[in-house]
């Protein structure tokens, strides 16, 4: 049974300058799902998801949030709403320490003191490697450990839709696996994830659905497991399909 | 005579420090270089004459009030003017500060004329101590510049506003990301500029007298402070204006006093050239 839809995305544009980079695109996301946004190089994926973020805002079409109309909503106020946000690279403030990265999002929701160390506490049990050098320069971190700071970050929040734009970017195998798997940790605790990536491999068996993006449409969204099937990605990543 | 010309120094340096910090926390914020920041200086000087000659309250009253009360100017300014400009780019919000400076340089010569003002203060002799003259007007410039960039640094490093600034400065896109809106954040640094250039348009007028275009007479240090320091670097304006004002005042042991001016511009143009970011200045990563 298709689960009940969180998010709701209809005829989507959105882009920079004069050009629209995401070219009407529409979908549902259910509750509890992780939900894979994949394509080749330069198809609007990174736009995509940074449009759901409020980061570029929708030029046409509509999303909404557990049935709220969020469209014009900005990145904050996005967050307010439920949704958190992973960027693909200079996703924690270098020249920040961990514990001042993560003050930020707890800041945000109006937390100080004990309540403030509560979260943090809560968050950093999923991330030891972190917790254990909060007085460290973020920039002084390994590309992993500044991809667990950011998660943590994103996480303070409680969101249920969790946005992560090319979590293994950059990243060796290993510490692909171990990204993915707190991601997966993350979603059976109940948060909802949209994620975008190019390793394919890696992240359909993760993925309950997938959506391909090509030249900012979708060109095929089914189970992951369908599509891990259909073999012939390249076709459709060509749109040879 | 080389320790005086170190105090010297040392007070000229203070004086430009406040507006050198003020200009680099826009940069820092809103990525564009305030040309504005000379005559806004002038604006608060005017502001603070008013309350002093004009109302007839002690410079003192005067001059809280003109720090509490031009951050609402420099607010006021920012929703004019460069808000509605925001995307537009740097050399847009650059060419619109200079329109921005004519403007405020014209509203004071409309409403106080060409002539030189001075603050109703009265004449003390200097302090001497080990040989070296202590001002006045020294003495109150170094304890308010020194107040104020100690409560700056405060902020910055332990306030909340100070972290979302810092944030906001090193990647808005992330800032929005992890909640922090930047609106609120661009409005409490014009308020905090607005502040610090307050204070150093009533150090100025004490210092010398106030006229239209006071404020041409330190936009091109004040800049020189800032990027010697590195554009964005609340530490690097600080000590940019300090290096400044001890190179200008010293040089005029080996130079004509005529010449300090250039000896100090020869200097920054060397560090430029080994340090092309300034001081304190970092590379700029393009996201």
């Amino acid at each position: 049974m298709k689960p009940k839809s969180i998010l709701t995305a209809e005829a989507i544009r959105s882009g920079y300058g004069g050009d629209d980079i995401v070219n009407g695109v529409g979908f549902e996301v259910g509750a509890g799902e992780v939900f894979a946004i994949i394509g080749p190089n330069g198809s609007g994926k990174s736009t995509l998801i940074k449009t759901l973020a409020g980061i570029v805002p929708i030029r046409r079409g509509a999303l909404s949030l557990f049935g709220g109309d969020v469209t014009a909503l900005k990145a904050p106020q996005r967050i307010a709403a439920g949704m958190a946000y992973v960027p693909q690279e200079f996703n924690v403030f270098r020249n920040m320490t961990i514990a001042e990265n993560l003050t930020l999002s707890t800041e945000f929701l109006g937390l100080r003191g004990q309540g403030a160390r509560r979260e943090r506490e809560r968050v950093l049990e999923m991330f030891p490697d972190v917790a254990e050098r909060q007085h460290l320069l973020a920039g002084n971190l390994s590309g992993g450990q500044r991809q667990m700071l950011a998660f943590a970050c994103a996480l303070i929040s409680s969101p249920e839709v969790l946005l992560l734009d090319e979590p293994s970017a950059g990243l060796s195998p290993k510490l692909v696996t171990e990204i993915f798997d707190k991601m997966k940790a993350v979603n059976e605790m109940g948060t909802t994830v949209i994620v975008v990536e190019q390793n394919v491999a890696a992240i359909l068996p993760y993925s309950d659905r997938a959506m391909v993006l090509v030249n900012g449409a979708v060109r095929h969204l089914s189970a992951a497991s369908e599509l891990a099937a259909e073999g012939d990605l390249h076709a459709l990543f060509l749109g040879e399909s | 005579m080389f320790g005086q010309l170190i105090v010297n120094g040392i007070g000229t340096g203070l004086i430009v420090a406040l507006p050198a910090l003020a200009l680099t926390l826009t940069f820092g914020i809103l990525r564009f270089p305030n040309f504005a920041i000379g005559a806004m200086l002038t604006f608060s000087a005017y502001m603070a004459w008013t309350f002093n000659v004009l109302v007839g309250v002690p410079l003192i009253v005067s001059a809280l009030l003109t720090i509490l009360l031009f951050p609402l100017v420099a607010i006021l300014c920012d929703a004019a003017v460069f808000r509605p400009l925001r995307d537009r780019g740097s050399i847009t919000l650059l060419v619109a500060s200079m329109g921005l400076s004519f403007v405020l340089e014209n509203i004071c010569r409309l409403f106080f004329g060409n002539a030189a003002r001075n603050f109703d203060i009265p004449l003390a002799r200097p302090h001497r101590l080990f040989d070296l003259r202590f001002t006045n007007e020294f003495l109150i410039a170094a304890a308010v510049s020194l107040s104020a960039m100690l409560i700056v640094y405060l902020i910055l490093r332990w306030s909340a506003l100070g972290r979302a600034m810092r944030a906001v400065a090193d990647n808005p896109n992330l800032a929005a990301a992890r909640g922090i809106d930047s609106g609120r954040v661009i409005k409490a640094t014009w308020a905090l500029s607005g502040a610090l250039i307050a204070a150093s348009g009533v150090l100025v007028g004490m210092d010398r007298a106030i006229d239209p275009q006071l404020g041409w007479n330190y936009i091109i240090v004040c800049f020189a402070a800032a990027i010697l320091g590195g554009l964005g670097s609340p530490v690097g304006a600080v000590v940019g204006a300090l290096m400044l004002g001890l190179i200008g005042e010293l040089s005029t042991l080996v130079v004509p006093t005529n010449y300090r001016v250039g000896v100090a511009f020869a200097m920054i143009g060397v560090v430029l050239l080994l340090k092309p970011n300034g001081l304190f200045g970092t590379r700029e990563i393009v996201k």
